[in-house]
């Protein structure tokens, strides 16, 4: 479990590039581009602490993301602080959450993941039928604000802001890796009732990780709604971004820290290029990257469970072991 | 040290363990035996706590632990081995000893410390930074013991810990366990290995269909006649197996 | 209308309509999830995709329909051997690759095939919601007060048909016999001699067959469009969750219940709703008895 100190680097690599990206352009794309990678990987990480620490892998994860993309929009769109709202979106996901990690005690692998499937739908067609509240299908603009307690930020600010919540979710994560909690939770993962044989808590333990993982996914989901500035409920509920947030991770490494951010690092460019290559032509776009995103998917469960990370760690053995 | 008053534990219409009734003192090394399906097992699952009685009780160092979740009961200083292995197979073998190290042990690097003297005590030290996954079962088997040594227990339920092994295993796994005992913890051992058990064991006990049909020293054990009918049916000298 | 006359005949009407429309919506919901409960009470995959190739379906009977004036009941049957060979590909391809693998790996290739499927669909005939209007589906039968579509009941009975003629395969042919036996126990299944390989094939190509069918089945009954495989396949599992994963009894019975429940619902809050519906009752389910209301306690821990 203790991490090889090459993903250390990489990682700071990868912060250290983000932080210095507007010190060398101003160009929004490049900027939005960054912002997006540290998002997705912040959310990814959000994710990864539940379905790669815990071992409970959710689908409906789009759940906790959109209560604190609706938080925060709500809020603002009534003229009041979205951070207030960012602080609600958690408290509301942390119950949800909890229900969730509820259900992952009575539920094992396939039957729970399909039961977070079914509680994003749940909210998905709440938020898309309850119009006087949510405006309905329509979605929730979010009104430009400016200034940082209604996050009504530029983009190098916002780069920044992300940056912090992308450190803290690396951060937990390092945590998760090197604690005690971390390394109980890695018994919980493999084998339950040999933890429990341990002393380890499992139900409780699982619970807390689900719950650290919703409020993590909410934060994110907030600061998105207000960055993107539109909350529309049949995507922030989308099982497409649920996966999303798998895809990150699997493909950069579960369990690992930094598997999430090397996951949207490759996923997010690859989306940005396609975008700005694929420009013109809309919806067909859309859909070609997802299937991307879906060959890939079955590929790299398939041939490298362990995602980028496990790669990079097997090469450098076998490296190793040829030097020696 | 521990006892157990009258534990039944059913499963629908099938009585697994019928009023067992034991006691353990401190410092003993009480082994368990009994054809397959005679509630070993399930007997080391009621104490526990991964199932809870229908009737009867178990007091562990004055407590009653009773339908306590298994993890608290660990942490008060009892803990069971698995008779099918169970390591974390994707961690390493310190890895796995050191998370039993964790559960006593608040601070990580105590823990690993603690590791690194169970691991040496069990012979594992070469295998240390292998994945469990990779062992092969005797190995695995010791991997289960250290793990639980570590936990500090007091008490310690080992569950066919010699099961699959060739002689050698079978020598080393032996005296793991005679020193274990010499450092101060009281066993339960669950064993098919009569010649193993015969050497081991202060006091025997055995199950059948669920029921304690009979304790005693293993010379006891060994003539009689009770015994030797629920293993053979017929004339058979259990001393000389 | 005056008050009083509403309660009367109307009344059974009333019931007399929900409760047809309840028989004849289950009985397709059976066939979509007989499939499923096949693919998972022997392979113990959860086939995330599922949806999909229903979809799938509907897309090939618009197409027919369109292109070639095929009626969707001509075009049942070639469907069934497509599908039939779809599944296989899928299988040999994909699914062989992971069936022996974590739960994790299953869930995320299936989840990953369905993404992909989508978005073909997406990128290939785009996003707009197609319609098919054969002579069939204009045409409505009243009988007793009740009223409804002869689309609809011919897809009910096609679609009990072959669910009976499947349930038949399974319980009377040595083939069936063989399936059955690997769903119990796989390794015991190969310890006798059974090639549990060409079993799996079998029971994919025949899952998807199943699927693919229903869906060129309800093509003139809902719209046409890449993620229309989700509101049946997510209802799907609820039936097979009800009835008890592998448990193809427990399907039908479990597509009545749903269709019931989806009926009533539909009748009192309105079709908006329904959805929400069998989700609550997905989740209750899988939280109270998560081994269906037929399956026996804990049976849900032996797709472990």
């Amino acid at each position: 479990m203790t991490r090889l100190a090459p993903d250390r680097w990489a990682a700071v690599a990868l912060f250290a590039a983000a932080a210095a990206t507007p010190l060398v352009t101003r160009d929004t794309f490049m900027l939005d581009s960054v912002i997006l990678i540290l998002l997705w990987g912040s959310l990814s990480a959000g994710w990864n602490v539940a379905g790669g620490y815990a071992g409970q892998v959710s689908l409906g994860h789009a759940a906790f993301f959109g209560i604190g993309a609706y938080a925060a929009a709500l809020m603002s769109a009534r003229h009041l602080n979205p951070w207030l709202g960012l602080a609600i979106g958690v408290g509301l996901s942390i119950g949800a959450g909890g229900l969730i990690g509820y259900l992952s005690n009575r539920l094992k692998g396939p039957y729970f993941a399909l039961s977070t499937i079914a509680f994003a739908e749940v909210l998905k067609i709440v938020a898309s039928r309850w119009r006087g509240f949510t405006a309905g299908s329509e979605g929730v603009p979010v009104p430009f604000r400016p200034g940082f307690a209604t996050l009504g930020l530029g983009h190098v600010a916002w780069l920044y802001l992300i940056l912090v919540l992308a450190l803290v979710c690396y951060a937990l994560q390092m945590y998760l890796e090197r604690s005690r909690v971390g390394y109980q939770l890695a018994g919980v993962r493999e084998d339950e009732d040999a933890a429990e044989a341990l002393g380890i808590a499992t139900r409780r333990r699982k619970v807390q990780a689900v719950v650290l993982s919703a409020a993590l996914t909410s934060m994110g989901g907030s600061l998105w709604a207000q960055y993107v500035g539109f909350v529309d409920p049949s995507h922030v509920f989308s099982i497409d971004l649920s996966v999303r947030f798998a895809l990150n991770s699997i493909i950069g490494g579960m369990g690992t820290a930094l598997g999430p951010f090397l996951g949207s690092l490759l996923i997010t460019s690859l989306e940005t290029y396609l975008r700005a290559t694929f420009s013109g032509i809309q919806a067909g776009f859309t859909g070609i990257y997802l299937i991307i995103y879906g060959v890939v998917l079955i590929l790299i469960v398939r041939f490298a469970p362990e995602g980028v990370t496990g790669i990079a760690a097997r090469w450098r053995t076998r490296r190793d072991r040829a030097h020696a | 040290m521990l006892t157990l008053e009258s534990v039944t534990k059913r499963f629908g219409g099938l009585t697994a363990v019928r009023a067992v009734s034991l006691e353990v003192r401190r410092g003993d090394l009480l082994g368990i035996i009994g054809p397959n399906g005679a509630g070993k097992t399930t007997l080391f699952n009621v104490i526990a706590g991964y199932y809870r009685p229908e009737e009867g009780r178990v007091v562990f160092e004055g407590r009653d632990v009773t339908g306590l979740p298994a993890h608290a009961i660990s942490r008060l200083g009892l803990t069971r081995t698995f008779q099918i292995v169970k390591p974390f197979g994707n961690l390493s073998v310190a890895d796995n000893v050191m998370i039993g190290a964790l559960t006593r042990l608040q601070r990580v690097r105590d823990a690993r410390v603690e590791a690194e003297r169970v691991i040496a005590l069990c012979g594992l030290g070469p295998h240390a930074p292998a994945r469990a996954r990779a062992l092969p079962v005797g190995l695995r088997k010791r991997l289960e013991v250290a793990r639980a040594l570590a936990t500090r227990p007091r008490l310690l339920l080992l569950d066919e810990v010699m099961a699959g092994l060739n002689p050698s295993e079978l020598a080393g796994i032996i005296d793991l366990v005679r020193r274990v005992h010499a450092e101060g913890v009281t066993l339960i051992v669950i064993e098919h290995v009569m010649a193993a058990m015969m050497r081991l064991a202060q006091r025997i006990v055995m199950l059948h269909h669920g029921e304690k049909i009979a304790e005693g020293t293993p010379a006891e054990i060994a003539h009689d006649r009770r015994v030797i009918d629920a293993y053979l049916g017929d004339e058979f000298n259990l001393a000389e197996a | 209308m005056d008050p009083a006359r509403r309660l009367g005949p109307a009344q059974i009407d009333v019931v007399a309509q929900l409760a047809v429309s309840t028989v004849l919506l289950g009985g397709i919901y059976a066939l979509i999830a007989v499939g499923l409960t096949l693919i998972f009470g022997i392979m113990r995959v959860v086939n995330f995709a599922h949806g999909e190739f229903l979809m799938l379906g509907m897309y090939l009977a618009f197409f027919a329909f369109t292109l070639e004036g095929l009626d969707p009941y001509v075009v049942l049957l070639i469907s069934i051997p497509i599908f039939y060979g779809v599944g296989w590909l899928v299988y040999v391809l994909i699914m062989r690759g992971v069936i022996h693998a974590s739960h994790n790996v299953q869930i995320f290739t299936t989840v990953g095939l369905s993404t992909a499927l989508q978005n073909v669909a997406l990128v290939l005939w785009t996003g707009d919601f197609r319609v098919i209007r054969p002579w069939h589906s204009s045409v409505v039968l009243r009988v007793a007060g009740t009223a409804f579509n002869l689309s609809q009941v011919v897809a009910w009975a096609v679609a009990v048909a072959l669910t009976i003629a499947l349930f038949a395969f399974m319980k009377w042919t040595h083939t069936g016999r063989v399936m059955r036996a690997t769903a119990q126990d796989r390794d015991a299944a190969t310890l006798m001699g059974i090639d549990t390989d060409r079993v799996y094939r079998l029971t994919f190509a025949i899952g998807i067959a199943c699927v693919g069918a229903a869906g060129v089945l309800v093509s003139p009954l809902y719209a046409v469009y890449p993620q229309a495989g989700l509101q049946f396949v997510t209802l799907a599992y609820v039936v097979v969750v009800l009835g008890g994963l592998g448990d193809m009894a427990g399907a039908m019975a479990g597509s009545l219940i749903v269709a019931a429940v989806e009926v009533a619902g539909s009748y009192v809050f309105g079709a908006a709703w329904k959805e929400v519906f069998y989700f609550l009752l997905f989740i209750g389910v899988l939280v109270f008895r998560p081994a269906g209301l037929f399956g026996q306690r804990g049976a849900e821990t032996l797709g472990a």
